[in-house]
């Protein structure tokens, strides 16, 4: 159901502010999304002045000197650091992306940092995924295939090698998902993104044997055509992938078997 | 996941692509103009009723709130034919890239203008 207002509980207050004490005369400030679980508050918006001349050059640098010098209590998700694991996905800017690829040098003005958009949140900036979990494994992300002797290589030429370039790259942080309207009104139906390119890496696979079963299992009202080619998916993709391709791909391949 | 658990915001706070803009404005011009058809059929039904039916709805049109309709149907129906096409592409696998889609975007934009005030200077020539 399209609700564009959020629920009264999600309402977003103003919270601290953050004076800077280091006296840089590099200043910028930083807007952060916060809701703790433990007191039963609204989410709030706090401020932290941040001295930029001894900060990186990346949002997540920032937000670790925010959690290191300025106040530990916040939380998000992070671990490699550089664009591999998808854990620091977030909402720069008004754009979905990592935190670790993406440069605060390229955000002007204020720099304001959510939560990815329409989750559940847990606490700060952490979402919870489980709902896109929970559809990525009902695509059934592995392969499928009865050839018994696995003594062997299982060879697939260059040319159906070629096709799994821009699908397999993808390291499932939701960017893309979350930045989908459609999946914002139908999350709990719709697939979204992520799983659809997914599911058209399973289905395009030279190697699987289930194409037909796949294809069907995927061709429905809700499930598929919900992509009405918004392209957000595409836009907020930091891997440079264009899951709305592999959705039209889809598409044209139930049109034309 | 407990129910008190907020929302995170969606799309109070996510930026507008010329893409979503696009496809948004789809939408509604195809609301809009499927309530406007529903209106001539009305229209062509009145006038079997009778002249002054016709020059009631004439009177309307000469007006300056008429001619705004006029206009912004006109508008309406050349950015959904500009935005039908560029989907009819999208349902053959063209114009994906990020890049193409812009520049097609701003093609429907700009384009259903252009093709208004040609459409309004054509029908100068015949209706008024």
């Amino acid at each position: 159901m399209v609700q564009i207002n959020l629920p009264q509980n999600s309402k977003v207050e103003k919270g601290e502010y953050y004076k800077d004490k280091t006296g840089s005369k590099n200043i910028r400030k930083v807007n952060i999304y916060r809701w703790d679980p433990s007191n039963g508050k609204n989410p709030r918006i706090d401020t932290y002045e941040v001295d930029m001349d001894n900060c990186p050059s990346k949002v997540l640098d920032l937000l670790n000197k925010i959690k290191n010098e300025i106040d530990p209590s916040i939380a998000y998700r992070r671990s490699c650091a550089h664009g591999v694991c998808g854990s620091c996905a977030m909402n720069m800017d008004g754009k979905n992306g990592l935190a670790c690829t993406k440069p605060h040098a390229e955000i002007k003005g204020e720099i304001n940092i959510y939560p990815l958009p329409h989750l559940k949140v847990q606490k700060d900036l952490i979402g919870d995924l489980n709902t896109l979990y929970k559809q990525y494994h009902s695509v059934e992300p592995w392969l499928k295939n009865s050839k018994k002797n696995n003594d062997k290589e299982n060879l697939q030429s260059i040319e159906d090698r070629s096709k799994l370039d821009g699908l397999y790259e993808c390291i499932m942080c939701a960017c893309c998902s979350t930045s989908c309207p459609s999946y914002w009104w139908n999350g709990d139906k719709y697939l979204g993104p992520a799983v659809l390119l997914q599911a058209y890496r399973w289905i395009i696979d030279s190697r699987d044997e289930e194409r037909k079963e796949r294809l069907k299992k995927v061709a429905d009202e809700l499930k598929l055509y919900r992509c009405h080619t918004i392209m957000n998916c595409t836009n907020a993709c930091p891997k440079g992938l264009n899951p709305a391709k592999a959705i039209a791909s889809i598409k044209k391949m139930l049109a034309t078997s | 996941m407990k129910d008190n658990n907020p929302l995170s915001p969606h799309i109070q706070i996510y930026n507008w692509h010329i893409s979503s803009l696009v496809s948004i404005c789809h939408r509604i011009t195809g609301i809009i103009n499927i309530a406007i058809i529903t209106l001539i059929c009305f229209w062509v039904a009145l006038l079997l009723l009778g002249n002054s039916n016709y020059e009631l709805i004439q009177n309307f049109f000469g007006t300056f709130f008429g001619k705004f309709i006029i206009i912004g149907t006109v508008w309406s129906f050349s950015f959904q034919i500009l935005s039908e096409i560029r989907h009819l592409f999208w349902d053959l696998g063209l114009g994906f890239e990020l890049k193409t889609s812009n520049i097609t975007g701003l093609i429907v934009i700009f384009g259903s203008f252009i093709l208004t005030i040609f459409i309004f200077i054509l029908g100068k020539g015949f209706v008024l």
